[in-house]
C-alpha cells in the first residue's frame, strides 16, 4: 500500500520499490511506494528483489523522475529513474552508526508487522557525558522471595544519593512472619507442633460436601523424594498464609508457611482435564518448572489435592469454582491452626514496604487476568491471602480495571482461577512473588504508583470497553510510562493490544510484556506495541504445557523496566525481526550485563527437567 | 408489451407521491407523481390506463395506439421548466438536475461527462454524433443558470468520429472547449472529470462545486434542451443492450425508449436472450447489478447486460476485494455465489473510503494505492480465487502479484466483458495520459 511522507521518512534507508504502475516521467512523491513493512514477506515468496534498489531517502528529494514506465513493485535504480541523490545512502549510515549514542532497546512486534513478536532488551551506550549514574533493578536472587529488610535498607543510600531532592516516602508496611515446615502429616486433628504441619484426616469428605458440584477429593503430601508422582493438570500454587489479627490484605502481618504449598489439580468425574488449551498432567517433576515464580521450588512439599467435579462442569464457571473452593476449606483449617497454633516469634521476619519516589518517574503495572468466564476468571481481594471467603470474581466485576497496591498483590489478593495454557498462566503464588512489582518497588529510580488489574472478557465489544476504561485510568494516574501484562496468549491479545493502544495514544510510553515466540504471536498489533518484552523460556518457543514455563521472571522484569526507563527517556527502541528470535533477547540481556558489571541469571527452561512421553511426542 | 411500471422513486432523494388514481387515463407527459422531499417529478411515458398503484410504483396500462404527441410542460424560465420537466442525472446517480444546477458559481465551469466510461455502452456517443446541436444548446442553458461562463466536454479519445464532429461545431464557440480522456476506467467518475478537466483533487466528501464546477451527464443536457426547446417532461431514456443476444454481441442502442418499459420487452426488441447467460445487469457491468426480466428501466439507467454463463468453481475458496470503483460487498458476495465460490475473506482497497450513508468513495478514482498487501491477507487465508472489482489501473497492480502468489483473479466485469466484447480488465496496457492533440497518437506501451 502507497505510504505517507511520514512512514517514508521512517524508511529512508530501506529499498524504494513502487506500489503501482508509473508511467515515464513522473516525479515520485511517497504516495508512488509500496510499505518497506511487508517487504520480507515479498522476498520470501520471490515476488521481490530489492538488491541493489535505491532507497527511498535517496529518491524522495523532490527531483527524481521515472526514466521509463515501471509497473507496481518494481525496485528503482539508475535504470528506470534519475535525479535521485546519490550521496543520501552513506550519510544514511553515517547516521545507523551514531544511533546507538544513548539507551537503545530493542524487542518485539511492530505495528505493520503484528504477526511477529519477539522477547528482548536493552542496550545502555552512553555516547556522550559525565559522571551519570546507571542504576539498574539487580532483583533478589532466583525471583523468589522477597527481599530481606536489611537488603532493602543497604539499597537505599544508593537511591537517595540519587535523588537528593525529594525523599523517599514509605506509604505502608506489610510484615511477613515465615514458620518453617519440615513435615505435614495426617492426624485427628489439623494443627502445627513445632516444624510439622497436621492435616485432619477426614477432612475431605467434608470438603466434599461443602461443595454441590464436588465429587471427591484425595489429598496427597508430596515430599521431594515423590516428585516422580503421576498428578492431573495443576489447576494451581498456593502459598499458606493468614492475616494476624484483623489486618486486611496488604498491610498489617501475615504468617506463611515455607516449604510447604497448596497444589489443586483436578478432573471431571471421567477424567477429563481442568484445562483449556494444554494441560499439565504426568509426573509432576517432568511438568513442573520449578522456582518460576508461580511455581513450586524444588525441594517444598506439596499439598497436592486431587478434586473431582461433575462430568460437563469443567468448561462452566461454578466447576473450578467449586474445586478451588472445596480445597479452600481445608487450607482455611490450616489457617485457623496457624493463628492459634504458630508462636508470635517467627522463623525468619520480613518487612515489605510500599514506597513512593516523589521526582522520579512515575510508572504503574497494568496486568491483564483472564475474565472469559468458564475457567478463565480469578477471585479478587479475599479476606485471607489467596482465600475465598470475601472475594469477587472479576468476571462479576465485568473485568473492568480495579486498582491495587503493590503490597495487596503480594500478600495474595489475586485468587487464581485461570486454567489457560499451563506455561503461561499466571498461578496465585505468581502474584505473592510478582517479579515486575518486585523490580518496580526496588529500583531507586522510579516510583511504582501501584496495580492495576483487568480482566480480559470474551466478547471483542467488552474487550473494548475495558480497554478504554485502562486507558483513562492510566490517563488520570497521570503516569511516565505504563508496562502491561498479560498471561496466556491468542483470544486475550486483543485486549492486550488494544490497553497498550489505549494508553499509547496518550502520549504515555508503555512496554508490554506477553509470552509470545512461536505459537503465541500476536494476532492482532497497532503501533504503539512498538516496545514489548517476551516472556518465552521454551526451546522452542510454543506453550509446552510445562507447568509455568513461560511466565514473567525476574530476567524479563529486568529487561522489560530498562526499556520503559529508555522509552520514558526518549529513547527509540528498534523494531523486531520479523520472527521469533530468542538472541533478541540474549543480546539485550548482555548489554545489560555489560552496563551493570555483572551476569543476569537466566533461569531455565524444560530442557532442564526430565523428557516427559507428552513431551516428546508431542513438542521437542 | 409488458405493462408500464413507473417506479416512485428514480432519483436521490425521497420517493415521490402520487397524484393519480387507479382508472385514470393517462397521456405521454401526463405527470403522474410529485416529489416529497429532494426529488423530481415523474410523467406517464405512454398513453394508457392507471391498473394499479402500489407502496413503491405506478402501473400503467398502454393502450394499443401510441401517438407521438405529449402534455407539453408549461413556458417559464429555463430553470422553471428544468426543474417541471423531472429530470435527473442519466449518468446512473439520479440526482435531481435543477437541483444540481442551481449552482450560483462564480465564472465556474460546466463539465460535460461524455466518458460514457462502463464496458460496451454506446448510447452516449451515439447521440453525440447523431444530435450534437442539441448539446450545445443544453450545455448554454445549464451554463447560464449555473452561472458558469465556461464549458468543457470531457469525451474518451478513442471516439474519434464524435469529437470531430464537436470540434467542428466547437470553432463558433469560444466559452466551450473539449477534453480527451485515456481509455480506462474510471473516468467518468464525477471527481474522475474534475481532476482530468480542472487539475483539481477532490475529496470524497467534496461536490465538484469546491472546484467551481458543475458535472453533468451529456445525454441530460440533451434532455435540459428538450425541456426548454420543446417543453418535453422527461419520460424518456437511452439506452444500450447489448451481451448473449441473439444475433451476436454487437450494441443495440435505442434512444428514447419510455421509462418504465420492461427489461423483456428491451431486451425482446434487441432480438431475445440467447439460451446460455449468466445474469442480466442492469446499468453498467461495474456499477450495475442484477436485474430481472420484469424489472423497468428508469430515468437512471443506461444499460441491460446480458452475461455469459458463469464459471463453476466448485465451492473453491474465494476472497473479495471491495473497492468504490466496482460493486458494494453485497453485490460482490452475490457474484462469488454465483460463481459457486465460497467467501473465505474480504479486503477493502485502501482508498475506497466508507461516507457518511454507507456507500463508498475512492480517494484518487483511477489511481491505484497498492494491492500487494491485499494479496498477501488472501493468500494466508487460504483463497485460490480472488474477486474483484477494481478500476484499470487498480486491477493492473492487483495483477502485478496476485497470479505470481497463486491467486486466481476474477473481475466483476468479467462476464460482462466477454458477452460485449470488450477486453477484460487486467495488466494496465495503455497510457494513464492522453495527448489533447487528436492527431497525436499515444503511447500504448506493452509493459
Amino acid at each position: 500500500m502507497s505510504i505517507t511522507a511520514e512512514t517514508a521518512k521512517q524508511h529512508a534507508n530501506d529499498p524504494a520499490v513502487l506500489c503501482c504502475r508509473a508511467e515515464e516521467g513522473t516525479v515520485l512523491d511517497p504516495s508512488r511506494f509500496e510499505d518497506p513493512a511487508i517487504f520480507p514477506d515479498l522476498v520470501d515468496s520471490g515476488l521481490l528483489n530489492t538488491d541493489g534498489a535505491l532507497t527511498l531517502g535517496q529518491v524522495l528529494n523532490g527531483k527524481t523522475k521515472l526514466t521509463k514506465t515501471c509497473d507496481s513493485l518494481t525496485p528503482l535504480n539508475a535504470d528506470n529513474c534519475e535525479g535521485f541523490d546519490a550521496a543520501a545512502a552513506p550519510a544514511a549510515e553515517e547516521v545507523v552508526e551514531e544511533a546507538p549514542a544513548a539507551v537503545e532497546a530493542a524487542p518485539a512486534p511492530v505495528a505493520a508487522a503484528p504477526v511477529a513478536c519477539a522477547g528482548g532488551v536493552i542496550k545502555l551506550h552512553i555516547g556522550e557525558g559525565k559522571n551519570i549514574d546507571i542504576e539498574l533493578p539487580t532483583g533478589l536472587g532466583g525471583g523468589a522471595v522477597v527481599a530481606p529488610v536489611a537488603e532493602a535498607a543497604a539499597a537505599a543510600p544508593a537511591a537517595v544519593a540519587a535523588a537528593p531532592v525529594e525523599e523517599e516516602k514509605v506509604v505502608r508496611e506489610l510484615t511477613r512472619k515465615h514458620y518453617k515446615i519440615t513435615e505435614v502429616k495426617r492426624g485427628p486433628e489439623t494443627k502445627i507442633e513445632g516444624s510439622v504441619l497436621y492435616i485432619r484426616e477426614g477432612i475431605e469428605a467434608e470438603a466434599v460436601e461443602s461443595q454441590d458440584l464436588v465429587t471427591s477429593m484425595k489429598i496427597e503430601v508430596i515430599t521431594p523424594d515423590l516428585y516422580h508422582t503421576y498428578s492431573e493438570t495443576v489447576m494451581d500454587i498456593q502459598p499458606i498464609a493468614t492475616k494476624e489479627d484483623e489486618w486486611a490484605l496488604g498491610e498489617g502481618v501475615t504468617r506463611v508457611l515455607d516449604g510447604a504449598v497448596t497444589v489443586v489439580t483436578g478432573t471431571t468425574d471421567e477424567g477429563i482435564q481442568i484445562g483449556e488449551f494444554g494441560s499439565s498432567e504426568g509426573y509432576l517433576d517432568e511438568n513442573m518448572m520449578w522456582n518460576r515464580p508461580g511455581a513450586v521450588d524444588k525441594g517444598e512439599i506439596m499439598i497436592k489435592y486431587f478434586v473431582t467435579i461433575k462430568n460437563g462442569k469443567n468448561m462452566e464457571r461454578p466447576g473450578p469454582i467449586a474445586a478451588h473452593s472445596a480445597v479452600d476449606y481445608v487450607t482455611a483449617e490450616i489457617r485457623n491452626a496457624m493463628k492459634k497454633d504458630l508462636p508470635e516469634e517467627a522463623d525468619e521476619v520480613q518487612v515489605l514496604q510500599q514506597i513512593r519516589r516523589p521526582g522520579k518517574k512515575k510508572v504503574v503495572v497494568v496486568k491483564e487476568i483472564m475474565g472469559q468466564g468458564a475457567m478463565h476468571d480469578n477471585f479478587l481481594f479475599p479476606s485471607e491471602p489467596v482465600g475465598v471467603l470475601g472475594a469477587r470474581p472479576n468476571v462479576d466485576l465485568g473485568n473492568v480495571p480495579v486498582c491495587a497496591s503493590p503490597l495487596e498483590v503480594m500478600d495474595g489478593c489475586i485468587h487464581a482461577l485461570t486454567c489457560i495454557g499451563p506455561a503461561s498462566k499466571e498461578m496465585s503464588r505468581h502474584y505473592w512473588r510478582e517479579p515486575l512489582v518486585l523490580e518496580c518497588i526496588h529500583d531507586p529510580e522510579v516510583d511504582l504508583v501501584g496495580v492495576v488489574f483487568v480482566g480480559s472478557p470474551q466478547a471483542n465489544s467488552e474487550k473494548f470497553y475495558v480497554s478504554n476504561r485502562v486507558g483513562q485510568t492510566v490517563e488520570m494516574l497521570d503516569v511516565d510510562g505504563a508496562f502491561v501484562t498479560t498471561e496466556g496468549f491468542g483470544n486475550n491479545h486483543v485486549d492486550f493490544v488494544t490497553h497498550i493502544e489505549n494508553i499509547g495514544k496518550r502520549g504515555i510510553p508503555v512496554v508490554g510484556m506477553s509470552f509470545c515466540a512461536n505459537q503465541g504471536a500476536l494476532v492482532v498489533g497497532n503501533k504503539y506495541c512498538d516496545a514489548m518484552v517476551d516472556n518465552n523460556k521454551s526451546m522452542s518457543g510454543i506453550e509446552n504445557e510445562v507447568l509455568a514455563c513461560n511466565t514473567l521472571c525476574e530476567e524479563d522484569a529486568i529487561r522489560a523496566l530498562a526499556m520503559l526507563k529508555a522509552r520514558m527517556a526518549g529513547e527509540p527502541v528498534k523494531a523486531a525481526e520479523r520472527k521469533y528470535n530468542v538472541n533478541v533477547k540474549n543480546n539485550n540481556v548482555e548489554l545489560i550485563d555489560k552496563a551493570i558489571g555483572f551476569d543476569i541469571e537466566l533461569v531455565d527452561n524444560e530442557q532442564s527437567l526430565p523428557m516427559s512421553e507428552k513431551r516428546k511426542a508431542k513438542y521437542d | 408489451m409488458d405493462k408500464i411500471q413507473m417506479l416512485l422513486k428514480q432519483h436521490v432523494g425521497a420517493p415521490c407521491a402520487p397524484v393519480v388514481k387507479v382508472g385514470d387515463k393517462v397521456k405521454k407527459g401526463t405527470l403522474i407523481a410529485e416529489p416529497t422531499g429532494l426529488g423530481a417529478n415523474i410523467f406517464a411515458s405512454v398513453y394508457g390506463t392507471v391498473e394499479e398503484i402500489t407502496e413503491d410504483r405506478i402501473i400503467i396500462n398502454p393502450d394499443e395506439e401510441q401517438s407521438d404527441e405529449y402534455v407539453k410542460l408549461e413556458k417559464g424560465t429555463p430553470l422553471e421548466m428544468i426543474k417541471a420537466a423531472g429530470i435527473v442525472g442519466m449518468g446512473g446517480a439520479g440526482f435531481p438536475t435543477a437541483v444540481k444546477i442551481d449552482a450560483h458559481l462564480d465564472h465556474g465551469y460546466i463539465l460535460v461527462n461524455a466518458a460514457e466510461c462502463e464496458p460496451g455502452l454506446e448510447h452516449n456517443i451515439q447521440q453525440i454524433e447523431e444530435t450534437p446541436e442539441k448539446l450545445i444548446a443544453g450545455l448554454k442553458y445549464v451554463m447560464e443558470i449555473a452561472g458558469a461562463d465556461k464549458a468543457i466536454i470531457a469525451i474518451k479519445k478513442k471516439h474519434r468520429k464524435a469529437i470531430e464532429i464537436l470540434d467542428n461545431l466547437l470553432k463558433d464557440e469560444p466559452a466551450i472547449e473539449r477534453h480527451l480522456l485515456p481509455d480506462i476506467y474510471p473516468m467518468g467518475e464525477e471527481r474522475a472529470v474534475v481532476r482530468e478537466c480542472l487539475g483539481i483533487e477532490l475529496e470524497p466528501t467534496q461536490l465538484p462545486s469546491a472546484a467551481n464546477a458543475v458535472v453533468i451527464n451529456s445525454e441530460t443536457v440533451c434532455r435540459c434542451a428538450e425541456a426548454v426547446d420543446e417543453q418535453k417532461p422527461s419520460f424518456l431514456k437511452n439506452l444500450t443492450v447489448r451481451g448473449q443476444i441473439k444475433g451476436g454481441h454487437d450494441a443495440h442502442v435505442f434512444m428514447d425508449v419510455p421509462v418504465g418499459t420492461s427489461v423483456r420487452d428491451l431486451i425482446e426488441r434487441a432480438g431475445g436472450l440467447e439460451e446460455q447467460y449468466g445474469e442480466i445487469i442492469m446499468g453498467g457491468a461495474f456499477t450495475g447489478r442484477a436485474t430481472t426480466l420484469d424489472a423497468p428501466i428508469c430515468k437512471n439507467t443506461g444499460a441491460l447486460l446480458v452475461t455469459m454463463p458463469f464459471m463453476d468453481l466448485k465451492g473453491a475458496k474465494m476472497g473479495i476485494l471491495v473497492c468504490a470503483c466496482g460493486g458494494n460487498l453485497e453485490r460482490m458476495q452475490d457474484l462469488v455465489k454465483k460463481y459457486n465460490g465460497t467467501e473465505t475473506h474480504v479486503c477493502y482497497c485502501k482508498q475506497a473510503q466508507e461516507q457518511k450513508n454507507g456507500t463508498r468513495k475512492c480517494e484518487r478514482p483511477g489511481n491505484c494505492p497498492g494491492q500487494v498487501k491485499n494479496n498477501m491477507d488472501f493468500k494466508k487465508a487460504g483463497c485460490e480465487y480472488i474477486i474483484i472489482g477494481n478500476c484499470s489501473d487498480c486491477s493492473n497492480t492487483v495483477m502485478a502479484s496476485g497470479p505470481k502468489m497463486g491467486l486466481k483473479v476474477l473481475h466483476q466485469t468479467d462476464h460482462a466483458c466477454r458477452a460485449v466484447d470488450h477486453a477484460l480488465y487486467r495488466t494496465l496496457r495503455v497510457s494513464k495520459a492522453v495527448d489533447q492533440d487528436l492527431n497525436v497518437v499515444d503511447n500504448v506501451e506493452n509493459n
